[in-house]
């Protein structure tokens, strides 16, 4: 006999979190082909739909720059010292793979779906 | 006002920070605590806007903990490093099961058997009283398993250091791997033995055990009771239909349920026969080497005695050999078609 639903909602906010962990670099970086502080970007991701948040967002910035995918310079904005992220030349042609293989995945699922819909 | 409560509201934010600080690696301290810090800011300066006013204790407070505290703060910065990692943690279980069923457990074991059977241990031991005994024991346990799994972590941690410089767990060949293994296949060389073993016992056993009298010798006489001969063809009945279910095995080697069960009626009907001759008295007399008749009385008794002592060692060994005979009918019971070798195997039922 199986346990049926129980711990169904912690299991769906796990597969749920592990869905978006890789699609959260593929929007991160697909948000910094503008210049941005991570508060701003944090709100334009939200915006989008995307709410991340800043324990996340942050040690996830620290880690895309150390990978050379990312640049970022302090700089004074609005009377306060802020630290300003875009996407760096080998960051640009990451993202350009990586939402190629976004697509390919993308619509290997929708085929999948369709194929066998709930 | 509460202990921690300050004048300055924004003050909590420094207290934060520097509690998320304390946690940092101290090159990258100051860039990170920067930048919480902006962010933290630019928050608070959104609500205030928001709110119309300045944002007062409390509602900081709720801030701060949203954002989390500040040790998991720190942490999300930090590598995510494991002092056994997936690769090693499964053997690493495995080892830890090994020890504490070859090691610790045999240690409990030994201590038992020490102090239900040994006189002079029990003494020795119990001067301060059983409680005392069993606490001297207890923490003397303790001290050998803080040893034994302490001993087998540090050394799949320094394993671990070893594999993620080096990965050599990722070298392996399928080819190494262990045979495909059906549990309810029974080895032909197992059964063999089994048939030979059972005949052999049951022919020594008919020559040297059918009459009461075992060993007439002039210097010494041995002679068993009457109730003997219930023993004499109880396990001669049970070496015979193991020697005929050992013969059926080896020519269909797979368990069924029917065989299964039969060994654990074997087994237990043996278990509960040798429990009933150690405690029957089954040495009626011992004579001889110049024994006198009183002497020879106190010998008999003595061993009748010391034969009904070794009745918990052969129950909890019978209990045992009974559970694992009970797990096999219901493996048997439960088993599944495995696809071996390319072609399904089914179980046998």
């Amino acid at each position: 006999m199986t346990n049926g639903t129980q711990g169904g909602p912690e299991i769906l906010e796990n597969l749920k979190l592990e869905l978006r962990r890789g699609c959260l670099i593929v929007a991160v970086l697909a948000q910094l082909r503008t210049e941005q502080y991570g508060y701003t970007l944090r709100k334009a991701l939200a915006d989008d739909g995307l709410v991340i948040d800043e324990g996340t967002l942050y040690p996830l910035l620290r880690r895309l720059e150390t990978q050379g995918l990312l640049v970022s310079q302090w700089r004074e904005e609005d009377k306060r010292n802020k630290r300003f992220y875009r996407l760096s030349p080998a960051g640009e042609q990451i993202l350009s793979q990586l939402l190629e293989e976004w697509q390919n995945i993308n619509s290997s699922l929708s085929k999948i779906v369709e194929e066998a819909p709930l | 006002m509460s202990k921690t409560s300050s004048s300055d509201p924004m003050e909590l934010i420094d207290r934060y920070l520097q509690a998320v600080a304390f946690w940092l690696p101290k090159s990258q301290q100051q860039d990170i605590i920067a930048e919480l810090s902006e962010d933290l800011h630019s928050q608070i300066e959104e609500k205030k806007i928001g709110l119309g006013r300045a944002l007062n204790e409390t509602e900081i407070e709720v801030v701060l903990k949203q954002r989390g505290r500040p040790v998991l703060v720190a942490n999300r910065y930090l590598p995510q490093r494991s002092l056994i990692g997936p690769v090693l943690l499964p053997i690493y279980w495995f080892v830890i099961k090994v020890v504490a069923l070859c090691y610790l457990l045999p240690w409990v074991l030994a201590w038992i058997g020490m102090m239900s059977f040994s006189s002079s241990y029990r003494a020795q031991h119990t001067s301060a009283g059983w409680l005392g005994a069993i606490g001297s024991a207890w923490s003397a346990w303790w001290f050998t398993t803080f040893i034994a799994l302490g001993a087998v972590t540090i050394l799949f941690a320094a394993l671990e250091h070893v594999q993620a410089k080096s990965g050599f767990l990722e070298n392996w060949n399928p080819r190494k791997l262990p045979p495909a293994r059906n549990p309810n296949q029974i080895p032909r060389a197992g059964s063999v033995i089994e048939v030979v073993v059972n005949l052999m016992f049951g022919v020594w056993w008919i020559d040297v055990m059918s009459s009461p009298v075992i060993l007439d010798r002039p210097e010494i006489r041995i002679v068993l009771s009457p109730v003997w001969r219930y023993f004499f063809w109880g396990f001669l009945l049970l070496a015979l239909i193991n020697a005929v279910v050992a013969g059926v095995n080896l020519a269909r080697p797979c368990w069924t349920v029917v065989r299964a069960s039969i060994r654990l009626a074997t087994n237990g009907a043996a278990s509960a026969l040798f429990c009933w001759m150690l405690n029957a008295g089954a040495l009626a007399q011992i004579t001889g080497g110049g024994l006198s008749a009183a002497r020879a009385l106190e010998v008999t008794n003595a061993v009748n005695v010391g034969l009904a002592k070794t009745l918990p060692v052969v129950l909890a060994t019978g209990v045992v050999i009974a559970l694992l005979d009970a797990r096999r009918i219901f493996r048997v019971k439960s088993a599944v078609p495995v696809q071996l070798k390319g072609k399904v195997s089914a179980a046998v039922v």
